[in-house]
C-alpha cells in the first residue's frame, strides 16, 4: 500500500485530469486506477475538485449564445431525430409497385406504337408499290391479250383464205377504192357452186365508221343494187370470216357505209370500195 | 429557448443522451457547463467573440466526439473540459490568430504582471461570487498557469523559474486545498 500512496502522492494524478501526461503515461495511470480503488477514488477526489474549480470560475457566456448554439443543433440534429412523417398512400395497397410498372409498360408500349407505325409506313409503301405493278403488268396482260386475239382472229382469217386457195370453188373478186376513199381495198369470196358469199375481216382495209354507221355490201344485178347484208368493223368483228346473204349471179359488188341495221338503196356518195366480177 | 427552464440531468443520464445523440443532452450540458466551459476558454482567450465561437466548436465536438468518451476514464467534466482547453490552445497557436492579436499581446503580459504582483484581480474573474477560494498564492498561480491558460507543467516550471517537482507538487496541493474547500 506503500507504493499505492507514493503514487497518489507523486502528483501524476492531478496531470493526468489536466490532460498533462502522454499517452503512454495516461494507460499506466488507468491501469493504476483499475487495479486499485483508492487511486480510482482519489482520480474522482481531483476531478471534482477542479470541476467545482471550473464552475467558480464560470464566465456567462452572453444571452445570444445559447439560442445560437442550440439552434445549430437544432436545425443540424432535431430535424433528424423527428419521426419520419407517415406518408399514407391516396390509394390502398401497394400502388408504387404497380405505378412504376404501369410507367415500364407505358414506356413499352410507346416505344412498340413507334415501331408499328414505322413497319405500317414501310408496308404501306411496299403495298402501293405493288399496286403499281399489279396494275401495270394486268395493263401489259390486257394489252397482250389483246394481241393475242388479234393475232388468232387474223390468224382464222388467213387459215380461211389459205383453205379458199386450196380449192377451186372460190372465185376471190376485187373491192378497190373510189374517189373519196382511194387506199380502200377489199376482196368477195364467191362460191361458185352454192354461191354463197364470204367477206374477210383479214382482207380488208376500209374507211372506219363511227357508232352508228356500218358497211353494207352490195351486188350489181343487171344494174340494180341488191343488199347481201351489214357488216361492222372489225374491231366489233366476232368471227374474221361473215357468211353473207347468197347471190346466183352480179356484174359487180361494192361497200357503202350506211346508218346502223343498213339501208333499202345503198347511199351512192357513201361508197367506199366496188369491184367487177371477171369471171 | 432562454425562457424554457434549465435542464440538469444526472453524469449518467447525460452521458447516456448524448451517446444516443438526443438533444436534449446539448441543451442540459449548456445549462449545466457552458460558463464553466466559456470559463476555461476565457483564460486562454481573452477576445471574448473568439472564445464564444470556441465554445461553440466545444460543443460540436463534444456531440460528434461522444461515441469516443470512455466514462470508466473519468468524469465527463473532465473530458469536456479537456475538449475545450485543447481547442482553445490550437487557436491561441494558430498563425491567424496570433497574427490577429499581436497588439494584444503587451495587454497580456501587463495583465498577467499584474497578477503576479497581485495588484488587480483577474477581470474574468471579476463578479463571481464571493471569492470563496482563497488559494494560496504560490498554489493559485501554478495551478491557473495549468488549468486554465495552457500551460504544460513543464512550461510552467520555466515560467515560474521552479524545479518541474516543485511544479507538481504545488499542483497537487493546490488541488488538495480545492478538494477540502468543495468536498
Amino acid at each position: 500500500m506503500e507504493e499505492v500512496k507514493a503514487y497518489i502522492e507523486s502528483g501524476i494524478l492531478e496531470l493526468y485530469v489536466l490532460g498533462q501526461l502522454n499517452t503512454q503515461e495516461c494507460s499506466e495511470v488507468e491501469a493504476m486506477a483499475n487495479k486499485y480503488p483508492e487511486v480510482k477514488a482519489e482520480l474522482s477526489a481531483i476531478e471534482l475538485a477542479l470541476e467545482s474549480y471550473a464552475l467558480e470560475n464560470a464566465v456567462a457566456p452572453s444571452s445570444a449564445l445559447e439560442e445560437k448554439i442550440l439552434a445549430q443543433f437544432n436545425t443540424n440534429t432535431i430535424t433528424e431525430k423527428l419521426p419520419e412523417p407517415k406518408v399514407v398512400p391516396l390509394y390502398e395497397g401497394q400502388k408504387d409497385g404497380t405505378v412504376r410498372t404501369l410507367r415500364f409498360a407505358l414506356i413499352a408500349c410507346s416505344i412498340l406504337l413507334v415501331v408499328s407505325l414505322g413497319a405500317l409506313f414501310s408496308a404501306h409503301n411496299d403495298l402501293s408499290q405493288a399496286n403499281e405493278q399489279i396494275a401495270t403488268l394486268s395493263l401489259d396482260k390486257e394489252k397482250f391479250a389483246s394481241t393475242v386475239s388479234k393475232l388468232q382472229f387474223d390468224k382464222s382469217g388467213m387459215e380461211n383464205r389459205i383453205a379458199m386457195t386450196e380449192t377451186n370453188e372460190w372465185a376471190t373478186v376485187k373491192l378497190a377504192g373510189v374517189k373519196d376513199s382511194p387506199k380502200a381495198k377489199m376482196l368477195v369470196y364467191w362460191n361458185k357452186n352454192n354461191k354463197n358469199i364470204l367477206i374477210n375481216y383479214a382482207a380488208m382495209d376500209l374507211p372506219k365508221t363511227d357508232q352508228a354507221h356500218e358497211y353494207q355490201l352490195w351486188a350489181l344485178v343487171d344494174g340494180k343494187p341488191v343488199s347481201l347484208g351489214v357488216f361492222g368493223n372489225t374491231d366489233n368483228a366476232k368471227e374474221a370470216v361473215k357468211q353473207m346473204e347468197t347471190i346466183a349471179k352480179a356484174q359487180a359488188f361494192a361497200v357503202t357505209i350506211e346508218p346502223t341495221g343498213g339501208s333499202q338503196n345503198p347511199t351512192m356518195e357513201k361508197m367506199v370500195v366496188m369491184g367487177g366480177v371477171t369471171i | 429557448m432562454a425562457t424554457t427552464k434549465k435542464i440538469s440531468l444526472s453524469e449518467e443520464e447525460l452521458v447516456n443522451a448524448l451517446k444516443r445523440q438526443d438533444t436534449v443532452a446539448i441543451k442540459a450540458l449548456y445549462d449545466m457547463y457552458s460558463g464553466a466551459l466559456l470559463g476555461v476558454i476565457s483564460r486562454i482567450i481573452q477576445h471574448t467573440e473568439v472564445a464564444e465561437d470556441l465554445l461553440q466548436e466545444t460543443f460540436v465536438k463534444i456531440w460528434n466526439s461522444a461515441g469516443s468518451y470512455d466514462a470508466s476514464k473519468g468524469r465527463l467534466f473532465t473530458w469536456m473540459m479537456n475538449v475545450a482547453r485543447n481547442l482553445a490552445i490550437d487557436k491561441l497557436r494558430s498563425k491567424d490568430f496570433k497574427n490577429a492579436n499581436k497588439n494584444q499581446d503587451i495587454e497580456n503580459n501587463v495583465d498577467f504582471i499584474d497578477q503576479q504582483k497581485k495588484v488587480s484581480f483577474n477581470a474574468d474573474v471579476l463578479g463571481l461570487k464571493d471569492m470563496v477560494i482563497n488559494l494560496k498564492p504560490e498554489f493559485k498561480d501554478v495551478l491557473d498557469m495549468v488549468y486554465f491558460k495552457g500551460y504544460t507543467h513543464v512550461e510552467a516550471a520555466e515560467e515560474l523559474n521552479l524545479p518541474l517537482g516543485t511544479v507538481k507538487t504545488r499542483v497537487r496541493m493546490a488541488i488538495l486545498e480545492l478538494r477540502k474547500k468543495f468536498n
